[in-house]
């Protein structure tokens, strides 16, 4: 990883930078050590899915090391380098405060303990990644020819997008109330609800634009736009939405328009995460 | 994007054309049901055992609760009676409208002859 200007030892600022990565885990990871479900995930869920759910997480993580953030990597060795460490993070983190919690302890079996580490290192490594790029204050001036290359790059875009979505999704997919909520609406507050996120999406990152954000790429009008990176974007929620169940096993069983239900509502969080990518990471 | 009003990539045609296919496929498994009529519908829940076991000294009959209608059940409980009298009760918090949740019923006898039902529900 590359270390941070002004300071003399490299050790030093790497240290700096665990300890970032440490804090942000916590502040990221936070809301989903403290639900329920998620404790419960982690007993409950396919062995195989939960891998099949940290091996996507890993390879998230490269490309945020990659592609967000503005510190400068050398590498793609660096990259999947700074994810393992991320990962690290978020089983250290985890099991750290899990067990301050009471909820992971020494007399409960060693595949439960794992389980729930696991499951919480997810949204921890995310965190860890963030705060070593963002939180990291006078780093390197972004505005050099490799990151504008890698800024210009459409498919990044679109990872980011997932990132985003991914992130939002998993912090609300968990609770039961996704469910629920899918059940109380009916059909048209569902087609609303697709239609508002639609809008949301495209007005957040296109129209309303934020601080330090890339603005509507120059020469496209609000179609294209709109073909190019909304819908693309709602995609990558509803695709990210059907992951997440999947994982959780709310799939199994279950009728194709109870899920696409479930995914429109998931959608929503993750299109908005998707909206934000280019904000957050 | 550096060139700017040149022919869009290959790139975004295929996210573009994946996001379009995606979003209308769920709208139009969701609109599906807007016409139907499904507003006045009942739960409408069956339930069939799937296996009996041996557990130790008591018997666990697995059952599937399907749910036939497309209503969303909540808080639904399932009763296997024995023909001597004996019963057991499990709770199942969601059955979506159409869709298919397990569950497991304990005796201390042998469950010959049990005979499962939906006890009631609750509208979620």
């Amino acid at each position: 990883m590359t270390t941070s200007a002004g300071s003399t030892s490299p050790d030093l600022a790497y240290a700096k930078g665990l300890a970032r990565a440490f804090a942000g885990a916590i502040i990221f990871g936070l809301p989903l050590l403290m639900t329920m479900e998620m404790w419960f995930l982690g007993i409950a869920l396919h062995p195989g899915r939960l891998v099949a759910f940290l091996l996507v997480n890993f390879v998230i993580l490269v490309g945020l090391s990659r592609f967000g953030g503005f510190e400068r990597t050398d590498s793609l060795f660096e990259d999947v380098m700074d994810a393992f460490a991320a990962c690290g993070v978020g089983i250290l983190g985890a099991a750290a405060v899990l067990a301050l919690f009471a909820i992971i302890g020494p007399a409960m079996p060693a595949d439960e303990i794992a389980g729930k580490i696991a499951i919480q290192s997810v949204p921890m490594s995310f965190g860890a990644m963030i705060a070593r790029k963002q939180l990291s204050g006078g780093g390197a001036e972004p505005q050099d020819e490799k990151e504008a290359v890698r800024e210009a790059s459409y498919g990044g875009q679109l990872f980011l997008m997932a990132a985003g979505a991914l992130f939002l999704a998993f912090n609300v997919a968990p609770t039961e109330e996704m469910q629920l909520i899918a059940y109380l609406m009916s059909t048209w507050h569902l087609l609303v609800l697709v239609v508002v996120s639609l809008l949301l999406l495209h007005l957040f990152v296109y129209r309303v634009g934020f601080a330090g954000q890339k603005e509507r790429a120059e020469g496209h009008g609000a179609v294209r736009t709109f073909l190019a990176y909304t819908i693309p974007g709602y995609g990558i929620a509803l695709a990210v939405g059907l992951f997440v169940l999947w994982t959780f096993g709310r799939v199994d069983g279950t009728a194709y328009d109870q899920v696409a239900a479930t995914m429109a509502v998931i959608a929503f969080p993750g299109a908005l995460g998707a909206a934000i990518a280019r904000l957050v990471v | 994007m550096a060139k700017a009003k040149t022919k869009p990539p290959v790139l975004e045609w295929i996210a573009s054309a994946i996001g379009l296919l995606l979003t209308l496929g769920v709208v139009a498994v969701i609109a599906r049901d807007a016409f139907n009529g499904s507003a006045g519908m009942a739960p409408d829940i069956e339930v069939v055992v799937r296996e009996q076991q041996q557990v130790g000294s008591r018997w666990l009959v697995r059952f599937e609760a399907h749910n036939r209608s497309p209503v969303t059940a909540a808080q639904v409980t399932i009763e296997g009676a024995l023909p001597g009298g004996e019963t057991s009760t499990a709770t199942i918090d969601y059955i979506p409208g159409r869709s298919t949740r397990g569950g497991g019923l304990v005796f201390s006898t042998e469950p010959r002859g049990v005979r499962l039902r939906p006890l009631g529900f609750q509208d979620p």
